[in-house]
């Protein structure tokens, strides 16, 4: 089991009257309830989170892509992995990911991702995602065309790394005349994919061709993680292999207290605030974004998804986070990732409104007596 | 008595509802997917063709439609395979717009323009709001004058906790994808369309419901002014869509305008 400190870099200072005042953390929340200063301190903080999980001993830091939103500060996540990978020595960086269809052209990312592996000396994991829906609403890009920009994307992008310049790329969507990227990745062929995914077919089928790894999008019940990696299982064995665990990835937010009701009186709050201020919005499904038939099943399996938890018993019985002692986190942790077969586990230790404190005591805790046992279980 | 047909043009399939008697009517439906002989049709005494947009009811070929442009050329050979020469072209909402981008690049073919509630026009100061940015119960509210008119009951019970079947959800939301395609960016509109409508030849008429609060009535102002011989009339008591809420008045309307 590999272990990765996953950030989020979220806005943890939303009024206290925000539920009555807006209904979306997305979008169009209004960037005026955004204090440059206090941000200035945040930035400095969250990178300081990733650089100690380093110091613990975790295996890598992930960080992400979105825009005009209160939940996640990172629009471009490339320039915080661009400072990680000068600022730490051994862990992985995972850039979970770029949003493909809002860079344009494309080779963008190509460009980028290769300083990060060439700074980091081959460090670097290429997550490639198709970008929230939300996001859709904020760059004015059309939904309807997300996967074909994404397919093409991905392909060019790959090429980009893999083939030698300078070649034409003549595509639907992107015509571009010389294809060329200087630096080049330091990894070879290409650095590893990572590939999120919400239980579309079509992408396990992508991700289980080229072997690459995929993630279950998090704040789903843990029966949509577990039948979705059974899909993903069965993809793999569809393309007549089996498939590693390093494959497969879950992401869950994690908190590690002393007792289980110590745990639970530390992280409760910030769940809360993560769920009734960050998550609303995050559910923007723009038409066309996803296929028809996924869209009403995703309408569907509304009930399945963290935002409209009500309660902590819900919270748990989901396994929507983990929080407990050592040993109940644990022992949670160890069953659930046997079950799902997953061999890269992505904690959330900076959930919502928590303060670095907290979270950096959760992380230690994480470090010293969760991580070792998991490791040494073997799953 | 009206039938249905399906004809095959080389985006795919394309389902036209036919009936009446007459020379040639074709209506464009709005992006709610009226695509149903609606009552104003009994109104003009003429045979109409609703034909379905790529995505809607059981036409194909959204695969291959990306842009307006693209969809009028494959109206263009529908009418073609339909043996339409010249007809009048009728077009409500997302149809009137569609109506007007066929009426500017064919205008010999198109022997009277009607656009009812028609976006595909920007006018500073008249915002569209934006479809996709509400929920199904708001947006009926911008849609609707009446409340309790049929449609507009169905999407205010719409409720996220509680969605209705997929089998109902879905043509909604392939209906909605083939707008999107359209009309996401430029939302709702052609920058290219005004200074082109002056090639429409013959006689137009503008239908507005007196209470559109999604299009707002200076688009159809704006219309009247750039088409070359129009003239915009109001239907109390109608919101976005007069041929759905005061089909009588508005098909009388079109009549006229037909003779």
């Amino acid at each position: 089991m590999r272990f990765f400190a996953f950030h989020l870099m979220p806005y943890p200072y939303l009024p206290s009257d925000f539920e009555q005042r807006y209904d979306s953390a997305w979008v169009w929340l209004p960037n005026e309830l955004y204090d440059p200063q206090v941000g200035h301190a945040l930035y400095h903080e969250y990178l300081d989170d990733l650089l100690l999980a380093e110091e613990l001993g975790f295996d890598g830091v992930c960080v992400n892509e979105h825009h005009q939103n209160a939940y996640g500060l990172m629009p471009s996540p490339n320039l915080f992995a661009a400072i990680l990978a000068r600022q730490t020595q051994r862990v992985k960086i995972a850039v979970i990911g770029n949003a493909l269809p809002l860079y344009d052209p494309p080779t963008r990312v190509a460009e980028e991702m290769a300083i990060i592996d060439v700074l980091s000396n081959g460090r670097l994991i290429a997550g490639m995602v198709v970008g929230g829906g939300p996001e859709y609403f904020s760059f004015s890009v059309n939904p309807s065309f997300a996967r074909e920009r994404f397919n093409e994307a991905l392909e060019l992008v790959l090429r980009a790394w893999t083939e030698p310049g300078p070649f034409e790329h003549y595509g639907k969507h992107y015509k571009l005349r010389y294809v060329n990227p200087w630096p080049r990745p330091v990894q070879q062929p290409h650095p590893p994919v990572w590939i999120p995914g919400i239980g579309s077919l079509e992408t396990m089928e992508l991700v289980a061709r080229n072997r690459w790894a995929y993630m279950g999008i998090p704040y789903f019940h843990m029966r949509v993680f577990e039948r979705n990696f059974d899909l993903f299982r069965r993809a793999c064995h569809d393309q007549g292999y089996e498939p590693d665990p390093e494959q497969m990835g879950w992401l869950v937010p994690i908190f590690v207290g002393e007792t289980d009701a110590e745990a639970r009186a530390a992280f409760e709050e910030h769940v809360w605030y993560f769920v009734r201020k960050l998550l609303p919005g995050i559910d923007a499904s723009p038409p066309g974004y996803t296929s028809p038939r996924s869209a009403v099943k995703i309408i569907g399996a509304a009930s399945d998804f963290m935002l409209n938890c009500r309660s902590w018993e819900e919270i748990v019985e989901g396994s929507y986070v983990i929080c407990g002692s050592p040993d109940t986190v644990t022992e949670r942790l160890a069953e659930r990732a046997e079950r799902l077969g997953v061999g890269n586990l992505l904690g959330l230790f900076r959930l919502g409104s928590l303060g670095a404190e907290d979270a950096r005591r959760s992380m230690r805790l994480f470090a010293e007596e969760v991580m070792p046992r998991l490791r040494g279980s073997g799953a | 008595m009206t039938e249905q047909l399906t004809v095959e043009v080389s985006a795919g399939p394309v389902e036209v509802t036919r009936g009446g008697e007459g020379p040639p009517v074709v209506y464009m439906h709005s992006s709610l997917g009226d695509t149903w002989w609606g009552s104003w049709c009994d109104e003009l005494d003429r045979t109409v063709y609703i034909p379905a947009h790529p995505g809607f009811a059981g036409s194909g070929g959204y695969g291959s439609i990306d842009d307006m442009e693209d969809l009028v050329f494959h109206y263009d050979e529908l009418f073609d395979a339909l043996g339409l020469d010249t007809f009048a072209l009728v077009g409500q909402s997302l149809g009137g717009w569609i109506a007007a981008e066929y009426a500017v690049r064919w205008p010999r073919r198109v022997d009277r323009l009607v656009l009812v509630g028609a976006a595909g026009l920007r006018v500073e100061g008249a915002p569209v709001p934006d479809m996709w940015r509400q929920r199904p119960p708001e947006l009926a509210e911008l849609l609707f004058a009446d409340p309790n008119q049929p449609l507009a009951l169905m999407m205010r019970s719409f409720d996220r906790s509680d969605p209705p079947p997929e089998d109902v959800l879905l043509p909604f939301v392939q209906a909605q994808q083939t707008t999107a395609r359209l009309a996401w960016n430029p939302y709702l509109h052609d920058p290219k369309l005004p200074r082109r409508l002056g090639r429409v030849t013959c006689p137009s008429l503008v239908v507005w419901g007196a209470e559109d609060r999604f299009v707002p009535i200076a688009h159809g102002e704006e219309y009247a002014r750039l088409l070359p011989e129009a003239r915009l009339v109001r239907v109390e008591g109608a919101g976005h869509l007069p041929l759905m809420e005061r089909p009588a008045e508005a098909g009388r309307a079109i009549r006229e305008h037909l003779a």
